[in-house]
């Protein structure tokens, strides 16, 4: 019998809402299962049962409001999704809550894309494209999370920017760290202008207000015009209790994800220029290729290995 | 009590505003009838709100430093890197004390803001819980330069069943702290408990009551069975958008006769438009003058409407 065990009670009565109906209905019997006193019990009897519900749900709505930050576009494409708010509302549970605060996000979005099968999609490609989408959000949340904690732990990063001399195009390159890519179905900044264009800074209220409607989001991505989203995490303001970590973006054509494939630190651009080459690619299109490599050197989402 | 809190610097009637959003601070504090101080709930770290908060020192109003991320209560101590940062805000904008409502802001799961829990979870009132709050303060006590003030937090529904007065009286004596009495947070309390505050009046250190805040709040209708009017009683929900309900100016009514030592009296008024913030400022004053025992603050409002 510990102050811990009454800890725990509070925590699964906000954030289990088993332990929550259980005891609503039976405050006595629904605390059997933790190590409290009759007079630990005690201090839980005077909990009125509406009041907890209500807590919870207000609860659960301002976390939703901060993880929709995370996921801009994936919420908005859920809201229009039948059954959608519950699912997202559910996922706020122990299971959520007792995952480290830094990996909170992470997890929130990986348990959003286990889920989508379980909506109903106007059809296969769209649910392609929507986890696509998820995939991109998660992967900017995963490399902003990840780069958190090594500033958390490490203190300030020195990473050195690629000098580009003139030697450059022959030295293998690989993704610089921090950095995801993913093939989206559009830009992602006309997604987001797309989905959210009305929304105030509070888009997880304007959804509750106004969700996206199916026919909105059929629309939406029913347009093809793919891309390939590069995002590099940065830390934006430095601090050892709450670095902020911002994005920095760059879009390539769709054309360019054979390509990026090869980025994997045994190849360099002179070695991917080649091969194109030999199947018969023209200067002009070698010359964009390579400018588009520069560029991406330059603005640190590819280093030399 | 200690010297140190008889003689903390009187403030007058002043605002609690966020330093990114309207109603804008600096116009506030240089309005007829505006705040005689600013109250702001800001990051961690100083550097991201000094330039805010030196416009607001050279508009001519002092500030303090109200942030949501200490745990002042529970078996999850402060982080040593987020206390000292804590520190080096207060000292560097110079908030002649440091308030927090005694609440969790984070669980174990790692330090944060409230955010990370959705928003403040109270704490159990009973004694292992009280230690642990004598334990949490003395900790950030031992890291800053100001007295610390603890508040009682808004609650949706309690546990514990020691009375709220008893617990913070307790509180404040065994760490030699000051005292912030939220007014609306008094009524969410009798709301939750069924229970006036003023039961365990008796138990309240009033000379350590330094600061008082008033806020606006929502009603919500509960589902309570066993009241005697056989009516829902209401759910009283922290909300500075809102107007002030009624029960709240009642309880600022009923307090002010009660607090000798009174240095602060803040409205908190994130989200209120500018005319609506001057003209509760005005009646905040017309009651200070009426009813507040504390004859420094009465003597700050001289001259003033």
């Amino acid at each position: 019998m510990s102050f811990l065990e009454q800890e725990r009670a509070l925590f699964d009565l906000l954030f289990d809402s088993g332990v929550r109906e259980n005891f609503c209905k039976n405050s006595i019997a629904a605390l059997y299962q933790y190590d409290l006193s009759e007079e630990e019990q005690n201090d839980f009897v005077v909990v009125r049962p509406d009041a907890l519900e209500l807590d919870a749900k207000i609860r659960a709505d301002l976390l939703l409001s901060h993880f929709c930050r995370a996921f801009p576009v994936s919420f908005s494409i859920v809201s229009s999704l039948e059954g959608g708010f519950e699912v997202l509302k559910k996922m706020i549970d122990v299971e959520t809550m007792r995952t480290s605060s830094l990996d909170r996000i992470v997890f929130f979005g990986r348990r959003l894309g286990e889920n989508l099968n379980s909506f109903s999609f106007n059809s296969p490609d769209e649910q392609i494209k929507v986890s696509a989408i998820l995939e991109a959000e998660l992967g900017m949340a995963w490399t902003s999370a990840s780069l958190k904690r090594e500033v958390l732990e490490n203190g300030q990063l020195h990473i050195k920017s690629p000098q580009l001399d003139q030697n450059w195009s022959n030295k293998n390159i690989k993704l610089a760290p921090y950095v995801c890519a993913a093939m989206i179905p559009e830009s992602y900044e006309k997604l987001k202008s797309l989905f959210s264009s009305d929304a105030d800074c509070d888009l997880w209220r304007s959804l509750n207000k106004k969700p996206i409607s199916a026919a909105r989001r059929r629309k939406i991505l029913e347009k093809d015009d793919p891309r390939l989203f590069i995002a590099r995490a940065h830390v934006s303001h430095m601090s050892r209790c709450e670095p902020t970590i911002d994005q920095k973006t760059a879009e390539l054509s769709e054309g360019f994800a054979p390509l990026f494939q090869h980025v994997n630190g045994t190849v360099s651009v002179d070695y991917i220029l080649q091969q194109l080459k030999q199947i018969g690619a023209q200067d002009e299109m070698l010359q964009s290729i390579k400018a588009t490599f520069q560029q991406l050197l330059e603005s640190e989402m590819l280093e030399f290995s | 009590m200690s010297n140190h809190i008889e003689q903390l610097p009187t403030l007058g009637v002043g605002a609690s505003l966020s330093l990114s959003s309207d109603p804008d601070p600096v116009s506030l504090v240089r309005a007829k009838g505006g705040p005689s101080f600013v109250e702001y709930s800001g990051l961690v770290d100083v550097d991201e709100v000094i330039d805010e908060v030196e416009k607001i020192k050279a508009a001519g109003a002092p500030v303090l430093f109200h942030p949501s991320y200490i745990n002042f209560c529970g078996s999850y101590p402060n982080s040593n890197a987020w206390l000292e940062a804590t520190s080096k805000h207060i000292e560097t904008v110079e908030s002649p004390w440091f308030a927090q409502d005694v609440a969790y802001c984070f669980w174990e799961e790692g330090p944060g803001y409230s955010t990370s829990l959705g928003y403040f979870i109270p704490p159990t009132f009973n004694q292992a819980s009280l230690q642990l709050a004598v334990e949490r303060v003395k900790e950030v006590q031992a890291k800053v330069s100001v007295p610390v003030a603890v508040e009682p937090p808004p609650v949706t529904f309690i546990t514990g069943t020691l009375p709220l007065f008893t617990f913070f009286g307790s509180l404040a004596k065994q760490t030699d702290c000051a005292i912030l009495l939220d007014m609306g947070h008094l009524v969410s309390y009798e709301m939750a408990s069924g229970h006036s505050v003023l039961d365990a009046i008796d138990e309240l250190p009033v000379e350590r009551v330094v600061e008082v805040h008033i806020a606006g709040g929502r009603l919500k209708e509960g589902q309570k069975e066993d009241n005697k009017d056989g009516k829902a009683a209401p759910i009283y929900v922290d909300a500075h958008e809102c107007t002030i309900v009624e029960q709240t100016w009642q309880m600022f009514e009923t307090m002010l006769p009660l607090l000798p030592n009174v240095k602060a009296v803040c409205y908190e008024c994130e989200g209120v438009n500018e005319s609506r913030v001057l003209t509760t400022l005005e009646r905040i004053r017309k009651i200070v003058r009426e009813k507040s025992a504390s004859k420094a603050l009465l003597e700050s409002l001289d001259g003033r409407k």
